[in-house]
């Protein structure tokens, strides 16, 4: 086996300058080509997932809907909410830059992957708080709704109609988060799926 | 002061272009593939120039930048994305004086080299490029120890895909 690979190394070494040489007005042309990393897209989608939450949590506004019901004291609680978010939203996009910057080229392997999915773990984290904040709104809402409406509130005393408003409930909130979870599998696995394999090799290497 | 540093990397990356080549050779299987990684490569090492530091030679700092792009930034594309045209040229095994049967070997430790994974094929390209295991070990991420055992289990592997 050693001879094979001295061959190998023999002849690597012998086809050293058998490139064909790129010019230096080709290499000019080169770095002002965009780049097609991952990295790029992460930040891209990134981007885009941060926009699309942000305007959700933003323009959605309960204020109507609590003084039609007639619980106007309510958003005084609900502007705090909101300030809150606005917190939160900008600590994220802090905790993003700092994570995103920290990619660089000149560490090692692991440590860029490391710090790839890092970077990919706080949008993650992001959405998650969105989605947690929206099922607590929701829950508020159904609350609020059924404690308000003596119609309903005259419905769910039957226990046979509250087993099912629960079961609905459950059902929509499994269909919406199953719906999330295909669209990230689709996304980020295609996306991701190469440095996923590639990082678990090389921890596999340090077990 | 940029034209200056663009001047500077342009020039460097010239002289030292066969280092990306080597991987461009190892991680694509054609031409296409190797002109679109090339690419990439260079723009990531324009990209992380401002940040080299002159007391590392420019290859080693080069090898790093390259190799990361090659096994974690780069996407294998289907789309055909712009890339700088030029001269297709011919990357594989030198023809000339070697007997039938060498040349035969070494056709096959190519193939078997191809068949590795990503990280593998980091390991045998700093192998192959008389690398120390210090160096392989820091690239990585890996201990030096345990890069020196993953080396052996490559050099096995390949073993087993030449003699099956």
């Amino acid at each position: 086996m050693m001879e094979e690979l001295d061959l190998l190394k023999k002849d690597w070494k012998k086809s050293e300058n058998s490139f064909q040489q790129i010019s230096e007005v080709d290499i000019y042309k080169m770095i002002h080509k965009k780049s097609s990393s991952i990295v790029k897209w992460i930040l891209i989608i990134s981007i885009l997932e941060v926009l699309l939450w942000t305007a959700i949590s933003v323009f959605y506004n309960s204020d109507d809907y609590l003084i039609k019901t007639h619980n106007e004291y309510l958003i005084k609680y609900f502007k705090y909410l909101t300030y809150f978010n606005y917190g939160i939203i900008a600590l994220f996009i802090y905790m993003f830059y700092k994570n995103y910057k920290s990619i660089s080229t000149i560490t090692s392997t692991k440590q860029l992957m490391k710090d790839i999915l890092k970077t990919r773990k706080t949008v993650q984290y992001y959405v998650w708080y969105n989605l947690g904040m929206m099922a607590i709104s929701m829950v508020i809402g159904f609350v609020l709704v059924f404690s308000v409406d003596p119609k309903l509130h005259q419905l769910i005393s039957k226990s046979n109609a509250l087993l099912l408003m629960i079961l609905f409930c459950v059902v929509c909130i499994a269909l919406f988060v199953g719906l999330f979870w295909l669209f990230y599998r689709l996304i980020y696995g295609i996306l991701l799926k190469r440095l996923h394999r590639n990082y678990s090799e090389l921890k596999k290497i340090d077990l | 002061m940029s034209e200056n540093l663009e001047q500077s990397f342009v020039k460097q990356l010239r002289e030292n272009q066969n280092i990306i080549h080597k991987i461009c050779r190892l991680y694509t299987s054609d031409g296409d593939a190797h002109k679109d990684l090339f690419q990439e490569i260079t723009i990531q090492l324009w990209k992380a120039f401002p940040k080299f530091r002159g007391d590392a030679k420019f290859s080693t700092w080069a090898y790093r930048v390259a190799l990361n792009t090659a096994i974690t930034l780069y996407r294998k594309s289907t789309r055909s994305i712009s890339t700088v045209e030029y001269e297709k040229h011919s990357f594989f095994i030198s023809q000339e004086e070697y007997n039938s049967e060498e040349e035969d070997q070494l056709k096959l430790m190519y193939q078997a080299v191809h068949q590795l994974n990503d990280i593998e094929k980091a390991l045998i390209f700093m192998y192959l490029e008389d690398k120390d295991y210090t160096e392989i070990a820091e690239t990585l991420g890996i201990s030096e120890v345990n890069a020196r055992v993953k080396m052996n289990r490559i050099k096995g592997k390949l073993k087993k895909i030449l003699n099956p």
